[in-house]
């Protein structure tokens, strides 16, 4: 196996992980776990945009999928409530 | 019921066509093997030094699609972003100057001394991504995400009324990121305004010398080269950003007693 | 024909983002909580913004280093800039996703603070049964 594999197999394996997450993150019905699902989503997609040769992207998209949305989304949930029901 | 199994199923028929049309090579060869020609067109004149009329000066080449290439893109970007800003604190337009009324005290000893010392990490971290976004990946955008952070752990960790008390205010943010558009639009047209001055011509988001206009920005400081309008570009967005989201966060974690007052009436409606 | 191992697997990563969007897509239309709507919302546009981004993934032939669009010599002679241009990676995608990122940053935003705003006024965020609130007013309005 060279190196050309090795990278394409690495984007096929955290796009699949990445569409577990979303599928977990829909249906859960406790707000909390759905953030976090999508936290891991993003991270899997923080790994493809390095594999695809995009780093400022990397950089913008670290701080703000990973950092901003589930603090902002926490913050909603804890006023209007954390269950779906 | 029947509705959700309808989205279901067009979906799953969606997908079905697409990735069909997609093994049926429609969106070329995969994986892909040639580079657009705008995109050869770009790669070579982002640092070209022999060629110094058609040259961005600037070895970051996403950097100088972004404020050189495609300024006016960015420019309007920046416009629905403060729109959405402003849209967001128009909501609270009764409450969002007044400073908070609930005495607070923020959580234990060791989170708030540990989060002061990363705070300021995170500050530097944020002043050096924008100051070198045209030599490495980094830049204006990328800075104001980094440098938003911290404002927020610091409203959760310590309180609202410790930043206000402390200096951090509405009117004050909202100083800082009106100079910071400020600044964005005078780069723009610093050129023409010389240009008035010593009696040539210039263009709007002009970077370097071109055939009918020769004035330019300075394109190497000492020996590192400086992107020319590129550098003033990214400190500005930077400033406006940051600023811009903190506001939005502030207005987002008063206190209930605070913005029932906004609510007020509503059920009469107005 | 065989199918060599990159064509395979880039196959598979385009599929799996039709899924995740189709998904996302599912979610914003059929679950009636307003911060679910939002999770699903931001999920779509970030499968978005990936997929844009592998369409631009645009050179790839075996035996060539890839390299991201940033030029490493700082006194460049006239080869070493021909060398970048046949192995830099197209950097027009990711300009407009910068720009796509930030603005539904905005956007999203905005919508938490409309859902704030809404459960203050209605008491509750969701849209079933602010349906129902809503059409009993009106009824009450009415008669």
């Amino acid at each position: 196996m060279n190196v050309a594999d090795l990278v394409f197999s690495m984007l096929a394996i955290s796009a699949l992980l990445s569409v577990a997450a979303t599928v977990l993150a829909v249906q859960a019905k406790d707000l909390l776990k759905a953030i976090v699902f999508s936290a891991m989503q993003s991270v899997a997609y923080t790994l493809m945009y390095f594999l695809l040769m995009a780093p400022d992207i990397v950089l913008v998209y670290a701080a703000v999928a990973v950092g901003i949305y589930p603090l902002a989304l926490v913050l909603l949930i804890k006023k209007v409530g954390r269950y779906e029901v | 019921m029947w509705r959700d199994i309808a989205f279901a199923l067009a979906l799953i028929l969606a997908i079905i066509a697409l990735a069909y049309a997609t093994t049926l090579r429609g969106l070329g060869p995969l994986p892909p093997d040639n580079l657009r020609n705008l995109a050869i067109a770009y790669l070579k004149t982002t640092y070209n030094p022999f060629k110094p009329l058609f040259t961005a000066m600037a070895p970051e080449a996403v950097t100088a699609i972004i404020w050189d290439y495609r300024g006016l893109d960015t420019l309007f970007e920046t416009v629905v972003f403060y729109g959405a800003i402003i849209a967001a604190l128009t909501l609270y337009r009764e409450v969002y100057k007044e400073r908070d009324v609930l005495p607070l005290r923020g959580l234990s000893l060791i989170v708030k001394r540990s989060t002061a010392v990363i705070s300021i990490a995170i500050l530097s971290v944020a002043a050096a991504t924008a100051l070198h976004g045209h030599l490495t990946p980094g830049g204006g955008f990328q800075a104001g995400a980094i440098a938003a952070v911290a404002p927020l752990v610091i409203l959760v960790v310590f309180s609202k009324i410790f930043l206000e008390s402390r200096g951090v205010q509405y009117t004050k943010l909202l100083t800082l990121r009106n100079l910071g558009l400020l600044g964005i639009g005078l780069t723009a047209i610093a050129l023409i305004l010389v240009g008035l001055a010593l009696g040539s011509n210039a263009f709007i988001f002009q970077n370097q010398a071109k055939e009918l206009a020769r004035l330019s920005y300075p394109s190497k400081a000492l020996d590192v080269p400086l992107g020319g309008s590129l550098w003033f570009f990214n400190l500005f967005e930077a400033i406006a950003v940051a600023a811009g989201f903190t506001l939005v966060f502030m207005v987002l974690m008063s206190s209930e007693e605070l913005a029932k007052r906004e609510v007020v009436g509503e059920e009469h409606g107005y | 024909m065989a199918i060599k191992i990159p064509t395979l697997m880039y196959m598979i990563t385009v599929l799996s983002l039709y899924v995740n969007i189709a998904v996302a897509l599912y979610a914003v239309l059929a679950k009636p909580n307003l911060v679910k709507k939002i999770i699903a919302l931001t999920i779509l546009g970030h499968s978005v913004n990936t997929f844009a981004i592998l369409v631009g993934y645009k050179l790839w032939r075996p035996g060539i280093i890839l390299q991201p669009p940033v030029l490493t010599e700082l006194e460049p002679s006239r080869r070493a800039i021909e060398e970048f241009v046949t192995r830099a990676v197209d950097p027009l995608p990711q300009a407009l996703v910068l720009t796509a990122i930030v603005i539904n940053l905005a956007v999203t935003l905005f919508l938490i603070t409309l859902a704030l705003h809404v459960y203050r006024h209605f008491g509750t965020v969701d849209m079933v049964k602010i349906g129902e609130l809503k059409r009993g007013a009106l009824r009450e309005e009415v008669s």
